[in-house]
């Protein structure tokens, strides 16, 4: 356990990257956010997504640190590649639920003041949820998803390098791509919007949390054998 | 003594180079040694594979008994800083060496703030943004206080001047003798390290080319210069390891030992005699034939020569 929560200490070097950058991106956008409010000549409520989105892209940049900055070091000083895993991982999970409780504060603030007086959200996820839980979830999720992205591909590119990480990505867009079009072709659009809003604010957040945990093993197994 | 690292048959293979080759070793407890050679002969693999950061082809290495890969017992032990090591984005050398001495229970405190003032390293700076200098100055604070039971030093002193080399060098042996482990000092600066390493293991293009005590080395070759004719006349029936001729002067290292009678008899026909330094002893034993010009009539001596040479040295 000493071993884990010393790659945690080692991770939370960077404070800079993990809390405070992802901090001021949130107050940057959530101020631009309030000023396209009350700019916007609508009295209806306003939603800004992709201000709220924002901090959460900082997670890709930590997770890319994470790995090809952080993982060196902890090789220097004799950590095993698990301990390394484990302790990024727990980092990256505690972070992401600092951030995820920092905007359901906002998001109930946000519902307390009627959207800050002008009737502007962008802290409470659209979907079914202004509930917390609903909002703290899909937070965390969110950006541990991009942690894990940049981490993943951080671990791909060392391993193999950029013609087998370019590959994949393109490859995985092509794959999900060609999914979309047949779903058109055959008419089943409707069927999966109607699956997706189905599953509910929590219920997305569970498929994203599977994701988390498979990007996580295959992160893992990818790290096994980099080679320094 | 026993063993802490023992290395059996290793070959590392890239697609398109053989960075070690059939390499087999046995380290001692609480000795430094000295891994030398040229850039390219393999060192930085051979020591990543140690410490399980690389991987073997094939062959088997074995460190304090136990296979390293994923060992927290053994790796805990082990300290090895690269030559280009990465730090986490925005460290300043304080919060590095304050994380490594979360991982090193023996971590010396003391030792890591003398030689930060003794390097003048910037404290308040992002190692990304020091020099070579300073990186490598970190990089030594660290691998020096962890005292981890195994050392590996990676060409530590690159962009370092020549009164931060000498900090180094004297630090390393001062607190060696307060807590003696294994340290294990890649570089091919040899003539400056020589005086520091106990053991000599000399790498020529992924193979273990000298593998011996140091002082073995010293007492096993000596040169002479002189008059061309009265060196050649003194060097019959002796093993040559080198020979250079510039005009009438020839200097030739001889394998063995100088005795007193033919420092008389050298004397007498203007040959001088003079000790032959590790730098001079590698360089002769382990250059490579197609360097040419450095070489006399009688060619290179075999690398197997060299090292049947320091074996006998040895077992005087």
């Amino acid at each position: 356990m000493t071993r884990v929560t010393n790659v945690m200490r080692l991770q939370l070097m960077n404070r800079q990257s993990y809390v405070i950058v992802p901090l001021l991106v949130l107050g940057g956008a959530a101020l631009l956010a309030l000023a396209i409010f009350l700019l916007v000549p609508y009295d209806g409520p306003k939603y800004a997504v992709m201000a709220a989105a924002a901090p959460l892209w900082a997670f890709l940049v930590v997770g890319v640190q994470a790995l090809t900055m952080s993982f060196p070091f902890s090789q220097a000083l004799g950590a095993t590649r698990r301990d390394f895993h484990i302790g990024t991982l727990l980092t990256a999970a505690l972070t992401a639920a600092m951030l995820a409780l920092i905007y359901l504060v906002i998001a109930l603030l946000e519902k307390a003041t009627n959207g800050w007086g002008v009737n502007g959200y962008f802290a409470t996820p659209g979907l079914d949820g202004d509930a917390p839980l609903a909002a703290f979830a899909s937070y965390f999720v969110l950006a541990m998803l991009w942690f894990l992205i940049g981490y993943w591909s951080s671990a791909v590119l060392k391993r193999w390098g950029l013609v087998v990480l370019l590959n994949v990505l393109v490859g995985l867009a092509i794959a999900l791509t060609v999914a979309a079009l047949l779903l058109v072709r055959f008419g089943a659009m409707q069927a999966v919007a109607e699956w997706v809003v189905a599953q509910g604010a929590l219920g997305l957040d569970a498929w994203g949390l599977l994701l988390v945990v498979v990007l996580a093993a295959s992160s893992y197994l990818t790290l096994r054998r980099i080679t320094q | 003594m026993t063993s802490i690292i023992e290395v059996k048959h290793l070959t590392k293979r890239y697609r398109t180079a053989t960075a070690l080759d059939d390499v087999s070793l046995a380290l001692d407890e609480g000795k430094i040694y000295g891994l030398l050679g040229r850039n390219g002969a393999g060192k930085t693999t051979l020591m990543s594979i140690l410490t399980a950061q690389n991987f073997a082809t094939s062959g088997r290495v074995r460190v304090f008994g136990e296979d390293p890969y994923e060992n927290a017992g053994v790796l805990g032990r082990l300290c090895f800083v690269r030559e280009n090591q990465k730090y986490p984005e925005r460290a300043t050398p304080p919060q590095a060496f304050r994380t490594a001495s979360y991982f090193y229970p023996n971590w010396n405190q003391r030792l890591a703030e003398r030689l930060v003032e003794e390097f003048q390293l910037p404290t308040d700076r992002p190692i990304q943004r020091l020099s070579r200098g300073q990186l490598s100055a970190v990089g030594i604070v660290i691998a020096l206080a962890a005292r981890a039971d195994v050392t590996f030093f990676d060409e530590p002193y690159l962009g370092l001047d020549a009164v931060a080399r000498q900090v180094f060098y004297d630090r390393l042996i001062e607190d060696y003798a307060e807590s003696p482990r294994t340290i294990v000092l890649s570089s091919h600066l040899i003539d400056e390290v020589a005086n520091l390493l106990e053991h000599v293991i000399v790498l020529d293009r992924g193979r273990v080319v000298i593998d011996a005590a140091a002082d073995d080395i010293r007492g096993s070759a000596f040169n002479i210069v002189g008059d061309a004719t009265a060196v050649a006349a003194f060097a019959v029936g002796k093993q040559v390891l080198r020979k250079q001729t510039l005009g009438n002067v020839t200097s030739v290292v001889l394998k063995g030992q100088v005795s007193e009678s033919d420092k008389v008899r050298l004397a007498r026909s203007g040959v001088e005699v003079a000790p032959v330094s590790l730098q001079q002893f590698i360089v002769s034993s382990a250059a490579q034939p197609d360097k040419g010009d450095a070489w006399g009539t009688d060619g290179p001596p075999a690398k197997v020569e060299a090292r049947q040479l320091v074996r006998n040295g040895g077992a005087r």
